[in-house]
């Protein structure tokens, strides 16, 4: 039987990527995973890196590669905010694996419990995530 | 008076520049055009990182006391962001943030505070490195099309700077965007952030439902914790409304100045081959009178 739906926007600072109709949406907040279905009860929750997958159906997934954001469910409706969102395809691994060395020279440059430091981190987190989804996506 | 051939060659090279002028007058159009739709898409994530904040700050009955929402006691550093373009031919583009930067700079060093730099766009970092005024962050290679990460890692540099003390205060200069036409330079504080530009609820009402609803909603985390995530993005996104109505103005400004290069190098063209024709009568004549001359001489 077909599951009830609920109505996906995600949005980024470049603007829309996906406005449609899901049975679920699963992704991941700073506390951990989460799947969401229809009828949800209202939500705010903080994302970070992670593969966002919005299943129109068990087989129709869409894919993004989410970096740090926002999960606000409200009357059936879910909007995720979030700082980028890209296809998988079109990660370049060479371009991360050099982002994430960058990351990790700041991390180490960086004065221990300092502002730098935790920015460095949170990079580091976001492209390590990034990578991940990029090598199984080229599988 | 110049020879024939001089001019010819002059009006040659005129018009090569002329071809390379209009060339640039329509990328910077057609730029322009992008660089305006994103403006506009940036409006709809601005609006909606605004009211879950304030959904947010209402949960958590109040705002935590965040580093970058704390004034530092004394103003003894200000930090000046300019922003410009990686590239020149852009009319007074570049030049105008970089003296109102430094104008700005005078008056607080006028009034005892030091000041420090930081800059995005390579024109800004050349001429402030030129001018012994090395940035201590820069960020270039992108203003032809800035992204969100591009914005983050320069908010990411400057709230670094203030929280751990480098900087007591920091401004940003950039180009708005007002048309095609006319830009307009732009001197705004971004550190300390105000809690009035996050709690302002002027330009939205909220109804009765919304504040219903509200109170069964689920947190993930505590609210204070999704609000210390929040307050900074205000900070990133301030930067990349300034970083995308840069570039929509550099596009303008190249547009306008390359428009008036291809006008100026018409009106030469056209005084160039004013003289050279000029020029051709002289010879001509000067040919004839030699003939009058030396058929009178026969006679």
């Amino acid at each position: 039987m077909a599951k009830s739906k609920f109505t996906v926007e995600v949005l980024t600072p470049e603007g829309e990527v996906f406005k449609d109709e899901v049975e679920m949406l699963s992704t991941r907040t700073s506390v951990g995973s989460i799947g969401v279905l229809a009828h949800h009860q209202p939500l705010l929750a903080m994302l970070d890196p992670t593969e966002l997958r919005l299943y129109r159906s068990d087989s129709d997934i869409v894919r993004f590669a989410q970096g740090e954001g926002y999960l606000q469910v409200a009357d059936n409706h879910a909007l995720v905010l979030v700082e980028e969102a890209h296809e998988p395809g079109e990660l370049n691994g060479s371009d991360l694996q050099e982002r994430l060395r960058k990351a990790e020279q700041a991390l180490s440059d960086a004065e221990e419990g300092s502002e730098a430091e935790r920015a460095a981190q949170r990079d580091k987190r976001r492209w390590e995530a990034f990578l991940r989804i990029s090598g199984t996506s080229a599988e | 008076m110049a020879s024939q051939r001089d001019v010819k060659n002059r009006i040659a090279s005129i018009k090569n520049i002329e071809k390379i002028t209009r060339a640039m007058q329509m990328v910077a159009a057609a730029r322009l055009r992008r660089a305006e739709q994103r403006i506009a898409a940036l409006r709809p994530y601005a609006g909606a990182i605004r009211r879950m904040t304030r959904q947010a700050a209402e949960a958590a009955d109040n705002v935590p006391s965040l580093p970058i929402l704390k004034e530092h006691d004394s103003i003894n550093t200000v930090g000046i962001l300019l922003v410009t373009g990686d590239r020149g031919l852009a009319g007074a583009f570049n030049s105008q943030i970089i003296r109102a930067g430094l104008r700005a700079a005078a008056q607080h060093e006028a009034a005892g505070r030091s000041v420090v730099y930081f800059a995005s766009g390579r024109r800004g970092v050349s001429t402030l490195k030129f001018r012994k005024k090395d940035p201590i962050g820069e960020w270039v290679g992108f203003t032809d099309r800035p992204a969100y990460g591009d914005a983050r890692a320069i908010a990411e540099g400057v709230m670094t700077a203030y929280v751990d003390g480098e900087v007591d205060q920091v401004e940003i200069f950039y180009n708005g965007y007002v048309s095609a036409l006319t830009q307009e330079v732009r001197r705004e504080t971004l550190l300390p952030l105000q809690q009035a530009t996050i709690l302002d609820e002027s330009d939205e009402d909220v109804d009765e439902d919304d504040k219903q609803s509200r109170s069964l909603v689920e947190y993930e985390p505590d609210p204070e914790e999704i609000l210390a995530r929040l307050v900074p993005d205000y900070v990133e996104i301030s930067i990349f409304r300034a970083l995308l109505e840069s570039t929509a103005s550099e596009h303008g400004a190249r547009m306008t100045a390359m428009r008036n290069a291809s006008e100026n190098a018409s009106d030469l063209i056209d005084d160039y081959t004013l003289e050279m024709n000029r020029a051709r009568q002289a010879d001509i004549t000067q040919e004839i009178m030699e003939v009058v001359a030396g058929a009178e001489s026969l006679t």
